[in-house]
């Protein structure tokens, strides 16, 4: 394992990275240095420095200890994101990919159009309808989210439904439901795990954007992209307001993206 | 493609139909009175059925009139035209920033492949690739508006004022949308030169005698462009949707900020807009990449005819 990860620096500094920041949104779960929410006159934009490591805010409240709160919401949001995403880009991908047809013609249709759509704005969109909030948001970002994963999916499933094992399968009785879930899923769940690592990154990405936009958890909750947002009028008086939020979410995102490169790149040593 | 933005329309007027909020309320305030409401649900045809409403404004779209905006109480039309050079121009220098740098770095980093300056390029690109657009245009204003002072944040120049000055102020926002997005062509360009690199007729092309430039120019990156053109074609509406938010960094009173403040204030026609048009823009560069598939792929065109 050890052998493996030096050979391989990318798998190497994406778990590190990754489990660094893993690690500060478990703890953040349980205990910050300040209450996050803790205003101070007295430490109003205090520099970091060893009370503060990340410094203070224009309410004098703990950059670090709301980064650890942003960081919480940003790995869950993401998550869930994700998640709906790619549980229904799967349910619709693969029943298109699979039964093909009129239906399969109509909802690529859709689909083609709302993915080559950013996914940002579709969210932005239908935020707009659902209304802000973090639950929206995290709704909104995983509809916005589903027509890549069904695209990706569907095309998947066709390549494998062409194939003798699907065929054999058919003869041996098993039912269209049991083909689908049973024998071809498990064969495309390596290009699934890996849209589902960039998706991860894309719906962190696309969460600090809604989020700075004022979009997204509301406050006196923290969020990263919140914070840059205000961070920015206070750019010349304390400018670790803005460059540690913001080297949060390039963190997060370049440990991820190292994570996944390392991973198939580790695949394919393999197979 | 008609059909397709037909469609589009139609879910997007369908859409802000049926989520719960009354415009006219809205409007109005909480406390107005029933007949109040009722008026000016008459008078902005609120009351009419539904496809009779999706019709008019589908017409009314294809002349060119996207009905008057709820809160500003101006033709939508005028609004977007006079805010959609900003975007545009934004978006256009930020591909041709994306293009212009890309191709080279990643024709230099496939000729040096395996070497100590492609392996840092590449780290380099995957630093790029994590960075928020917004976060890179905070750093960039911060770098030079405050420590450099070579340029004046929140200093917009209208286009109608001074237009050099317009385009000076939009190249840093423009750096900011473009270099993540650069980074990754640099990626994909990269694997595809060398992957293309590998085949025969590159070998072929070296023993009639061609130099490595030739052989890079004239025959691998013509075959390798193929697959960065549907990136690119793909990346134009990221762009737009990047210098929504980035628009936002740096105060710059564009189609972003007609489409936050119409969505915070339920404008509803104002959004639909600009959905439709971006959806335009999606579906024309998708035409456009289509098209470019055929140029550069003489195969293709044998297969349609």
């Amino acid at each position: 394992m050890i052998k493996k990860l030096r050979q391989n620096p990318d798998l190497l500094f994406g778990t590190i990275f990754t489990g660094i920041l893993l690690l500060i949104v478990l703890v953040g779960l349980i205990h910050t240095p300040y209450p996050t929410t803790q205003m101070s006159a007295a430490d109003k934009f205090a520099a970091p420095g060893l009370m503060h490591i990340f410094g203070c805010d224009q309410y004098g409240r703990d950059i670090f200890s709301r980064v650890m709160e942003g960081l919480g919401s940003t790995f869950v949001i993401a998550l869930f994101t994700v998640l709906i995403g790619s549980v229904s880009g799967v349910l619709i991908g693969s029943l298109c990919g699979y039964f093909g047809g009129l239906l399969d013609d109509a909802l690529m249709r859709v689909n083609d159009v709302l993915f080559s759509f950013p996914s940002i704005l579709l969210a932005l969109v239908i935020v707009s309808l659902l209304g802000t909030g973090s639950v929206n948001v995290t709704l909104a970002l995983g509809i916005a989210f589903v027509p890549s994963f069904a695209r990706i999916v569907r095309s998947e499933v066709k390549k494998q439904a062409a194939l003798d094992y699907v065929q054999s399968a058919r003869l041996m009785g098993a039912s269209h439901f049991r083909i689908i879930f049973v024998h071809i899923l498990p064969n495309i769940l390596p290009v699934l795990a890996s849209s589902v690592m960039i998706g991860f990154n894309n719906a962190v990405l696309a969460e600090a954007g809604l989020s700075y936009l004022g979009i997204g958890v509301q406050p006196p909750r923290a969020s990263l992209g919140r914070m840059l947002s205000e961070a920015q009028s206070f750019l010349f008086t304390a400018p670790w307001y803005a460059i540690f939020p913001g080297l949060t979410i390039v963190l997060l995102v370049l440990g991820f993206a190292l994570l996944a490169e390392g991973m198939t790149e580790g695949g394919r040593d393999a197979s | 493609m008609l059909l397709t933005l037909l469609a589009v329309g139609f879910v997007v007027f369908a859409a802000f139909e049926i989520i719960p909020g009354d415009a006219a309320v809205s409007r109005l305030g909480s406390n107005a009175t029933a007949e109040s409401v009722a008026a000016l649900r008459t008078e902005m045809g609120l009351d009419r059925p539904f496809f009779v409403r999706f019709f008019s404004w589908l017409f009314g779209c294809l002349h060119g009139d996207f009905g008057t905006s709820y809160s500003y109480g101006m033709p939508v039309a005028g609004m977007i035209v006079e805010k959609l050079p900003i975007t545009l121009c934004m978006s256009l220098i930020s591909m041709l920033l994306c293009i212009g740098v890309s191709v080279p770095v990643a024709l230099f980093a496939a000729k040096h492949a395996g070497s100590r300056t492609d392996r840092g390029l590449r780290s380099a690109n995957q630093l790029v690739m994590a960075v928020p657009a917004f976060f890179l245009g905070i750093l960039l204003s911060w770098l030079f508006g405050m420590v450099l002072k070579w340029f004046t944040p929140g200093g917009y120049v209208s286009y109608k004022k001074d237009f050099g000055a317009f385009l000076a102020y939009l190249i840093l926002p423009s750096v900011a949308v473009a270099l993540p997005k650069c980074a990754m062509s640099v990626k994909l360009l990269r694997s595809a030169i060398l992957a293309e690199a590998d085949k025969e007729y590159v070998r072929t092309a070296y023993s009639r005698g061609l130099s490595t430039m030739e052989v890079l120019y004239r025959h691998v990156l013509k075959n390798a462009m193929i697959p960065l053109v549907t990136f690119w074609g793909m990346a134009v509406a990221d762009m737009i949707a990047g210098s929504i938010v980035v628009e936002q960094v740096f105060n710059i009173p564009g189609l972003g900020r007609i489409l936050l403040n119409s969505i915070a204030k339920r404008d509803y026609p104002v959004v639909e807009a600009v959905i439709l048009l971006i959806a335009l823009v999606v579906l024309l560069m998708n035409l456009l990449v289509d098209t470019l598939y055929r140029l550069l792929d003489p195969r293709l065109k044998e297969e349609q005819g």
